[in-house]
């Protein structure tokens, strides 16, 4: 795998992301620059964006953007302190170390306790697959062609196309200065190079009273077929004209793969003890999933929730304290696992790793095409996803907000309307246990865990593979003029 | 969670590199000739120099217009107990137009090769668009700044005091307010563990290829607060602290005696009287509320989270015409020319202008990131829609409406891009509501009305996609013959944008306004802004108000 990009005005040598030799290399002259004897750490991260985003069917601004963060933390005899740079020259660095020192020995604060925790296992060297030459090498040109093909069926129909196409690049390490015996320190995580990329549009007609939307993300491009997605965006929106307003209420729903996942996002966020600081705390309310729950039939039989790191689909990035092998949270309906650091593992349960949080996942389907739950329906509503999705009652799972983009009244086994957007009032879990049917898995559009701004190391991969559902007794609380 | 107890001995041993830590320059090196050499000030005229090399080169590869940004952007975070950490990044971006279509690029790096390659890549990225149908880019004219220089003004700059004073002001305050009760604490934001400051300095170059030079040094402060309190045998109660929301100020947003429109008093009496409302609350019974319509008495923190919600986003002309779609939605003004000037989008009270030269504003700025000095502009004036928050480009798609009004073509100013990394795009300005005439404030409204709900506070509403209909939920009281009596609980409010501003029944007066930061979410990939919101308090009339998370 190369990060050399291919010619083009790129080629006077800048490097989109760092390789491994580069990041070890920085790494090492970090170390270098240390004064003390005090253990150094860094932790390097480099990203790259190509992208292309479009609206009233004319591309608004095509960009190729890149940037670093070098995060520089040293110890001294009172503490520790950090610094920041993206700057990789000598003196930059030496600034930074510099700066991470003076902190350290003004401010250093004894916060890291010395650990209780035994050595890390041997780190599993499986890589999982999050690289695609297909995404990194897409060139500026072919991703102008493929817009200007994705926008054209839309303009034909004087409609309006707005979208997002953007191919991502990021690589990691964090490498310390102090090794004990084993073949890594707890801090350090082995350099990490992976891609996404994602396709998203949303097509309008021209008075602004019908919407359709399309979207799928993945690692690697060439799994993504653009041109249906045009095509599932510009069918949404023509059949989505002449909306009727019905009253809100109890409607049986089939959910499309999307509308599955936006609703299924804060339940798999809920997967866990509880977070690192509060892990005895835990969550007691009845509706939320917690310890007390362990073991117990949650939701429909038929649901499993599991994700197996290898899966070439739903490839993360490694977690090191985490047990990277396959992991199921919920097995044929009943709670099996839940989310934990190492810290809880080796106190409470005598295990010297974490469990995985679902932060991608794979949801068991069934065999019933959407079609067919539509001939099966006598009265119902069909949602292509969900927006805006909050917990108006933390710490309940209750949530709450509007269908978007394509909603039609089923009567009788066909489609009949098109029907204006509702708010909702509901809980996943309530979903999953009020199932009828159940379609075949797909991958959907999540966006990457995206911590750029605070600590660009915690970026995860997110992917998902969600069935379309049928479920009854689905509660719409409001009608909405929103389009 | 106590701070570990402040160690005297560190601190005199550490007093000699108080010093080091304030006056020794950071060298961040760039290359503006043959060498490395540490950067220079913003104010240096060879990064003029700097930046004509991305200018001709994208010009060369067939640019019509190009415009270079570098940032180099300073952040330190102070927290009690003890960490001070430091970032400094330097980043450069260019933006080229080719037959009406826009290309970007930018990376980390200040030398003359990186912006010959950041110059062609821009041109490259938009030549490759250009292929497609043909597209127009009419761009509002503007006096052409050259050479121009401005440093944001702040009575103190936060990088220039020791972060020893700040950290001991940080621990006297949670001390201070320990001593008011021993449940109360000042926390974080999420409340995980101490509280501390946020300071940010950019200072930045923007040239363009007609000829404008513009630098500035921006300052923006912030405080990781909130107040918690955890009466024996009560849940945690949160609440935050709105003086310290964002601003364009400097380390006196914390130590002023009062800020006009933000606080009339020290901090310390600002956190002591939100203890104080904790107190008094916990003296209120709880009730459900009665579901039904109320008159609704806001204060000036929920007014601007109203306006938040709707108005300003509903009154940014690249989201009205749906370049937003595919991300947070479009707006609820469908037919931007036709209802320019014509749509009441609220009641005859309802005045909202736009600037970005507010002092303190968290969107203040002297120039935009097209060059353009923000004006100041009416958006909304008597609830008639007046004008649009835009940039240079979308200033252009409103000529012909502005001309057939009789006013001048200009852009109003909203150029922004948080760093030189992230393209310009339009982002909101410093918005604020006119107050109302007569001197009254949320008490005075509370005293005045028989039956009603008290607002006090909310989380930001959650808006659907059109920022048109939306549900506030927070601190909300009932209130019976002036007073209030009982804390709601699980209640929330409805409303539709329209006719929850034509539901205006009074503004409070211009001692009832209160400035407050806000941090807007925008674009593909998703960028972050901050602005500021001034508003009065405010009573509208008969909203809908509801159980949260009642089902059907």
């Amino acid at each position: 795998m190369s990060v050399r990009s291919p010619a083009g005005p790129r080629s006077s040598g800048a490097d989109r992301i760092l390789s491994a030799d580069q990041c070890d290399a920085l790494a090492r002259r970090i170390f270098a620059l240390a004064r003390g004897p005090g253990e150094t750490r860094v932790s390097i991260v480099s990203w790259w964006n190509g992208e292309l985003r479009w609206a009233r069917n004319r591309v608004s601004l095509g960009g190729d953007r890149q940037n670093l963060s070098v995060f520089v933390r040293r110890f001294t005899d009172v503490g520790f302190g950090d610094a920041w740079t993206n700057q990789l020259d000598d003196g930059a660095l030496e600034a930074a170390v510099r700066a991470a020192e003076r902190s350290a020995q003004l401010f250093g604060s004894v916060l890291e306790q010395p650990t209780t925790l035994p050595p890390l296992p041997p780190l599993d060297a499986r890589q999982p697959p999050v690289w695609s030459d297909a995404t990194f090498n897409l060139p500026t040109e072919a991703r102008g062609d493929m817009v200007r093909a994705l926008i054209a069926p839309a303009e034909a129909k004087g409609m309006l196309s707005a979208g997002f196409l953007e191919m991502h690049a990021g690589a990691r390490a964090q490498l310390s200065s102090r090794r004990p015996a084993g073949p890594y320190a707890p801090w350090d995580e082995p350099y990490v190079a992976w891609t996404q990329a994602e396709c998203s549009m949303t097509v309008r007609n021209a008075s602004g009273t019908a919407s359709g939307w399309a979207g799928v993300s993945s690692y690697d491009w060439s799994r993504i077929d653009a041109p249906g997605l045009a095509a599932r965006a510009l069918e949404k929106c023509d059949a989505s004209q002449h909306p009727v307003a019905l009253e809100p209420g109890r409607y049986t729903v089939i959910l499309e793969p999307q509308a599955v996942a936006d609703l299924m996002e804060n339940l798999v966020g809920t997967l866990r003890r509880a977070d690192a600081g509060t892990w005895f705390l835990g969550y007691d309310d009845a509706l939320k999933l917690s310890r007390q729950k362990l073991g117990l039939k949650v939701v429909d039989e038929r649901i499993t929730i599991s994700h197996d790191a290898m899966d070439p689909r739903l490839g993360i990035l490694n977690e090191p304290g985490m047990d990277m092998g396959p992991v199921t949270w919920i097995d044929h309906g009943v709670l099996t696992n839940l989310g934990d650091w190492r810290g809880f593992a080796v106190a409470a349960l005598g295990r010297n790793l974490g469990t995985r949080l679902p932060t991608g996942y794979r949801m068991t389907g069934g065999e019933t095409s959407i079609s067919e739950m539509i001939r099966t329906t006598r009265r119902g509503l069909l949602v292509t996803r969900l927006s805006g999705v909050g917990l108006p009652l933390d710490p309940t799972l209750v949530e709450e907000g509007f269908t978007r983009d394509g909603l039609w009244l089923i009567e009788n086994g066909r489609i009949t309307k098109a029907v204006k957007n509702f708010g909702f009032t509901e809980s996943p879990l309530f979903v999953l246990n009020n199932l009828e049917q159940l379609g075949e898995p797909v991958p959907v559009y999540r966006t990457v865990w995206d911590a750029l701004e605070l600590m660009p190391s915690l970026d995860q991969l997110t992917p998902a593979i969600v069935p379309p559902l049928k479920a009854h007794d689905f509660s719409f609380t409001s009608l909405i003029d929103a389009i | 969670m106590p701070f570990p107890p402040f160690d005297r001995r560190r601190f005199v041993k550490g007093l000699g590199y108080a010093i080091a830590v304030a006056t020794v320059p950071r060298p961040l090196l760039v290359r503006l000739g043959r060498s490395w050499e540490p950067v220079p000030p913003i104010q240096d005229p060879r990064l003029k120099e700097l930046t004509a090399r991305a200018l001709e080169a994208a010009r060369t590869a067939g640019a019509i217009y190009a415009d270079v940004r570098l940032t180099r952007d300073r952040s330190r975070s102070i927290h009690g107990g003890g960490t001070c950490s430091d970032a400094e990044n330097l980043e450069a971006g260019v933006r080229a137009l080719v037959n009406g279509y826009w290309g970007f690029a930018s990376g980390p790096i200040w030398s003359p090769d990186e912006m010959v390659r950041l110059g062609q890549e821009a041109a490259h990225q938009a030549r490759s668009n250009s292929l497609g149908g043909s597209r127009e880019v009419d761009l509002a004219p503007r006096p052409v700044v050259t050479d121009g220089h401005w440093v944001m003004p702040v009575q103190h700059d936060p990088f220039e005091v020791s972060p020893f004073e700040i950290m001991d002001f940080l621990e006297g305050e949670a001390t201070a307010a320990a001593r008011v009760g021993p449940h109360y604490e000042l926390r974080n934001r999420q409340a995980s563990s101490g509280w501390g400051a946020r300071f940010y300095l950019q200072a930045k170059v923007f040239a363009s290829s007609d000829g404008a030079y513009c630098t500035q040094q921006l300052y923006r402060s912030t405080g990781d607060v909130s107040v918690t309190a955890q009466p024996p045998g009560e849940p945690l109660v949160i609440r935050g602290v709105p003086a310290l929301s964002s601003a364009g100020m400097g380390w006196e947003l914390f130590t002023a005696d009062r800020i006009p429109r933000v606080r009339n008093h020290s901090l310390r009496e600002e956190i002591r009287r939100i203890m104080e409302g904790i107190e008094e609350d916990s003296r209120l019974p709880l009730k459900p509320v009665d579901v039904g319509r109320y008159d609704a008495v806001c204060s000036a923190l929920v007014t601007q989270a109203l306006i938040f919600g709707t108005l300003t986003p509903a009154t940014e002309l690249d989201r009205a015409l749906g370049y937003e779609a595919n991300a947070d939605g479009t707006t609820y003004i469908t037919d931007p020319f036709r209802m320019l000037g014509t749509l009441q989008v609220g009641g005859p009270l309802l005045t909202l202008a736009a600037d970005r030269s507010t002092p303190g504003g968290a969107a203040t700025v002297q120039w935009d990131d097209d060059g353009v000095v923000p004006p100041e502009c009416i958006l909304v004036k008597a609830g008639v829609l007046n004008d649009f928050q835009t940039t240079r480009e979308s200033a252009g798609w409103l000529k012909e409406r502005y001309a057939a009004l009789g006013r001048p073509w200009r852009s109003n100013g909203c150029a922004r891009a948080p760093s030189a990394i992230a393209p310009p795009m339009q982002f909101a300005a410093n918005v604020a509501a006119a107050p109302g005439r007569e001197a009254l404030d949320y008490e005075d409204f509370v005293a005045g009305t028989t039956k009603g709900i008290a607002v006090e506070d909310i989380d930001e509403p959650s808006m659907d996609f059109q920022a048109s209909s939306g549900e506030g939920h927070g601190r909300l009281y009932k209130i019976e013959r002036g007073k209030k009596v009982a804390r709601l609980f699980s209640a929330a409010f409805l409303f539709h944008a329209s006719e929850f501003w034509k539901s205006l029944r009074s503004l409070g007066g211009e001692a009832s306004l209160r400035r407050y930061g806000w941090e807007e979410d925008k674009g593909e990939p998703e960028q972050k802004c901050q602005y500021s919101l001034t508003a009065p308090a405010a009573v509208v009339g008969q909203v809908a108000f509801i159980e949260r998370g009642r089902k059907a």
